[in-house]
């Protein structure tokens, strides 16, 4: 499943976004990477639509998604955000459950259908066993997982992940990454995901979007676009690129 | 405004448990010590000549004396809501008003009348306290929670207070005369003649007055007498419509002393309710409107009430007795005003039941 | 779930039950039981009615009945209010009283009875303030950059502003209408009786009802905005639906029985504390246990003296220590 992006423009307070023309490729991990305020987490909200509309149009396989009702927009992407902050302490499958409310008419509550499904999402991304834990107990890596397992339960073909390993160490933020790997891989799952370390994107993402002052500098694959003139341009700042094992590797 | 019930529970009790009495103080004397309701003692001094009453009960008094033309500054409530005072006091239109009845007081308006005493009613403790320390007026607090001894002493101390003891006696006499002549009539009632009466108050079927005096005046018997300490006063109680029905009263008096216009609870509403209807005084239908009392007591409405309940109850020892023509001879006395009785029960419609 | 949970669940739905019938005995008109039976029966039973002592009939079915059914339904009412307005507004602290709710109502609901008499249906006034209120709340608390704070705040503020008004309208009203007022004010379950209940107990009917059928979904409406959007959630559409549902029946609540405070905040808590914090048992599970907790305290306000206390005394009385005691033994873990 393909995103096409034209003319997106996007303000608030004194941010603008504005995109002219991206496509991101369908069972792809495409990475979108850039300095912190470069606009890349409100592109990602632009683009699953829970900013309000913004000007421009935005097509999935040729659907319009910004005229689209909510729930029918759920069924075909996932949000999974960096960080949730509950109020309440909800157990583990209460929370991955919640995945299936566009599946759920208001007045009535999740079968035992939305229940298997949930448990599968867990199981997929391996804390089946944790099912009546709250999730307070959890510890962060944990937590992410959780929530994947919730964009995972809500059965889209997009998962769009806001820097899901922010905060993560390094086992974790691998880990993490693997699976978004085999969510592609396996599931064929369209990925857009917001990246600070720039190795780990070159190594994990089919596709980088470069972004800087709400717009988009450069995309394309890794290997394809990845120069240290773009580096400077973007971060404003030297970097110098080696190659080892026949992959790009950026040293600051 | 959440506080107001409990206020009233509270100032109740205390306002029910001191009664105001004189203190030594010899008349040749330049000043006066007298005793409040709060049990504190006041200087006044030898001549009052200005006086600002927040405490409409205190206020009626001083015009019984004759002394209305000292008032300077009244209450609110007394202008507002008192369909009697305007007819005992025509000139009560050029009364300064510097407060409610209990509170909101307007203080630089009071000390810019300069009065040489102020009176207010003992509810709000802290009011007295905060209008004495800051005016250094001399400030009395006055109330009689509907008690008839009680009532005739305030009489007399403020009779004291005003230089006017001669005519406080006067009217203590006329009021006690009254009262007995009501109570030897009744006599020969035998003891289970006595009806048992319930009093609806204040526009609620549930509300009543735990000591209502003109009831027990002429040997009837308040139901609602004993559940409550009589501290609490005959302010207002909330009793359980279960509660009455339990009673099972003789008799239901409903409090009539409002324009229709204002009526909340009327006889035909406790007749038609489907859950009194196993009670005496619905199934006999002896249901009937009395005067009650309403901000603070009146000594001439007491005493017309008194008459209006004794021959409520039994009509048959008060063949001929003309309400209407008594209660205008009252105001006549209390209040120097011809035909006040009939102009107040025009007002309040209340001619429609104290005529039969 | 565990069994001793499952065990507390339908002991929980069984006690308003227990506690009707136990409340229905209770009453300074003394009934014996053998009566009682026989007077709850005899609607069905006309044979029944020999022998029964004169009042029994109308106390039972005139004064008791009429009083428990409010005192549950208000129970109810506010115990599932509260719970959905905390979902909702992501704040356990949240409740019709803080958002304003109860306030604008009340004064409506005075207004109505000071300026358009006692027996003019005083809901509808009840209802249209109560929703300038938390309007007013929400207007005021979206234009901050801390919602959850200034929601606190503004319904504080809003909620005084009302109390204002109210005191206004206190100024206007007729001695006769005042005594009503105060107590009414004060909480006031005895006005059960007469057309205000016929009005009053359908409105509550349909808020609780809707509100329980949409338990599971104020789960989803607990996420922040943004993930309650993706996952699919209308938000401006149901989070309308569920502040009409309990504005309507806090406000139905108020018109019949004044403020009774703590209800909605200590009920959800309670429940919370006992089975965890999914909607779909907290809702109805507060329901049953506000029903039973505002009997009982109506319990203690009918048969404690033979006078009678507002019921929102004891609610608060009993309510607010019993609040500390909870928030010092178990600290935060239900937030």
């Amino acid at each position: 499943m393909s995103v096409r992006i034209k003319d997106l423009t996007f303000s608030y307070r004194n941010f603008s976004l504005h995109v002219q023309n991206l496509q991101f490729e369908g069972a792809k991990i495409t990475a979108i990477v850039g300095p912190n305020g470069a606009g890349k987490t409100t592109l990602l909200k632009c683009i699953c639509a829970i900013l309000p509309a913004p000007k421009g149009s935005l097509f999935i396989d040729g659907r319009d998604i910004i005229a689209m009702p909510e729930e029918e927009r759920a069924k075909l992407m996932a949000y999974v955000p960096q960080e949730h902050t509950a109020a309440f302490n909800y157990t583990i499958q209460d929370f991955v459950l919640m995945g299936r409310a566009a599946y759920i008419s208001l007045f009535s509550t999740p079968s035992s259908a939305d229940v298997q499904i949930a448990h599968e999402a867990l199981e997929y991304v391996g804390l089946r066993h944790y099912a009546s834990r709250p999730y307070f107990q959890l510890s962060s890596g944990e937590r992410r997982l959780v929530l994947i397992a919730r964009a995972l339960a809500q059965k889209s073909d997009i998962l769009i992940l806001d820097e899901p390993t922010s905060f993560l160490d390094p086992k974790h933020e691998t880990e993490l990454l693997e699976l978004a790997k085999k969510l592609a891989i396996e599931k064929k799952k369209t990925i857009l995901v917001t990246l600070h370390n720039l190795d780990m994107a070159v190594k994990y993402s089919d596709a980088m979007v470069f972004m800087k002052k709400g717009g988009v500098v450069a995309q394309g694959k890794p290997d394809d676009i990845l120069t240290e003139t773009l580096l400077e341009n973007v971060y404003e700042i030297k970097m110098t690129i080696i190659r080892y094992d026949g992959r790009k590797l950026i040293v600051k | 405004m959440k506080g107001k019930p409990a206020l009233i529970f509270f100032a109740v009790a205390l306002a029910g448990s001191a009664s105001a009495s004189f203190e030594n103080a010899s008349p040749q004397k330049a000043g006066l010590a007298i005793k409040d309701s709060l049990d504190r003692t006041v200087s006044i001094p030898a001549r009052v000549e200005r006086i600002i009453s927040i405490q409409p009960e205190i206020s009626r008094l001083i015009v019984a004396l004759g002394a209305g033309d000292n008032l300077v500054g009244v209450d609110y409530t007394l202008r507002l809501r008192d369909h009697m005072f305007r007819i005992i006091y025509p000139k009560e239109h050029n009364l300064t008003l510097v407060s409610m009845a209990e509170n909101n007081i307007n203080l630089e308006m009071i000390m810019r009348l300069k009065p040489d005493v102020i009176f207010v009613s003992p509810y709000e403790r802290q009011i007295v306290k905060a209008l004495e320390g800051k005016t250094r007026i001399p400030v009395v607090a006055l109330a009689s929670m509907g008690n008839f001894t009680k009532l005739c002493e305030e009489m007399r101390l403020v009779g004291r207070v005003l230089g006017r003891e001669k005519r406080a006696d006067e009217l203590v006499a006329y009021f006690n005369e009254g009262v007995d002549r009501v109570r030897k009539s009744l006599d020969a009632v035998p003891e289970q003649k006595k009806p048992r009466v319930y009093l609806s108050f204040w526009g609620s079927l549930t509300r009543t007055p735990i000591l209502y005096e003109p009831v027990n005046a002429v040997g009837g018997i308040n139901v609602a007498e004993k559940i409550a300490p009589d501290i609490l006063g005959s302010v207002s109680t909330k009793v359980n419509v279960e509660q009455i029905i339990r009673w099972n009263p003789d008799v239901i008096l409903v409090h009539g002393h409002y324009p229709p216009r204002e009526r909340t609870m009327t006889v035909d509403e406790v007749l038609a309710d489907s859950r009194l209807a196993s009670v005496e005084a619905v199934r006999s239908k002896k249901v009937f409107y009395t005067l009650g009392f309403w901000d603070w007591w009146d000594m001439a409405e007491v005493m017309i009430e008194t008459l209006y309940l004794a021959k409520l109850f039994y009509p048959e020892r008060f063949i001929g007795f003309d309400l209407i023509r008594e209660g205008n001879a009252i105001f006549k006395k209390f209040y120097g005003v011809g035909g006040g009785f009939s102009e107040l029960c025009r007002i309040l419609k209340c001619d429609e039941w104290t005529h039969e | 779930m565990s069994n001793r949970r499952r065990a507390l669940c339908i002991f929980i739905y069984v006690l308003p039950l227990l506690v009707f019938l136990f409340s229905l005995y209770l009453g300074p008109f003394h009934i014996p039981l053998r009566g009682l039976f026989k007077t709850l029966l005899s609607p069905l039973f006309p044979s029944f009615k020999q022998g029964l002592s004169e009042g029994y009939i109308s106390i039972v079915f005139g004064v008791r009945l009429p009083r428990l059914l409010l005192a549950m339904m208000v129970g109810a009412a506010l115990s599932v209010s509260g719970a959905s307005l905390q979902a909702l507004f992501k704040n356990p602290l949240v409740n019709e009283y803080i958002l304003g709710i109860s306030s604008g109502a009340a004064f409506g609901a005075a207004l109505s009875i000071v300026f358009l008499g006692q027996h003019f249906p005083r809901q509808i006034s009840a209802f249209a303030f109560a929703v300038a209120a938390v309007l007013a709340v929400l207007a005021v608390a979206k234009k901050s950059d801390s919602p959850i704070v200034s929601l606190l705040l503004t319904g504080v503020i809003v909620s005084a502003f009302f109390s204002a008004l109210l005191a206004l309208a206190e100024f206007f009203a007729s001695p006769y209408a005042l005594q009503g007022l105060f107590s009414w004010l004060m909480g006031d379950l005895s006005m059960a009786g007469g057309s205000e209940l016929a009005i009053s107990f359908p409105l509550m009917g349909i808020g609780i009802v809707g509100l329980i059928l949409l338990r599971w979904r104020m789960n989803v409406l607990s996420m922040s905005d943004e993930e309650a959007r993706s996952m699919g959630v209308n938000i401006g559409k149901e989070k309308f639906l569920v502040i009409f549902l309990t504005t309507l029946i806090t406000s139905a609540a108020t018109a019949v029985a004044g403020i009774i405070g703590w209800v909605g905040l200590i009920i959800p808590h309670l429940i919370r504390m006992m089975v965890g914090v999914d909607n779909r048992r907290v809702i109805p599970l507060s329901a049953a246990l506000g029903a039973s907790y505002l009997l009982l305290a109506d319990d203690l306000a009918r048969s404690l003296a033979s006078f009678e206390v507002p019921v929102g005394i004891f609610t608060s009385i009993i309510g607010i220590p019993f609040f500390i005691f909870l928030l010092r033994k178990s600290r935060k873990i239900w937030l």
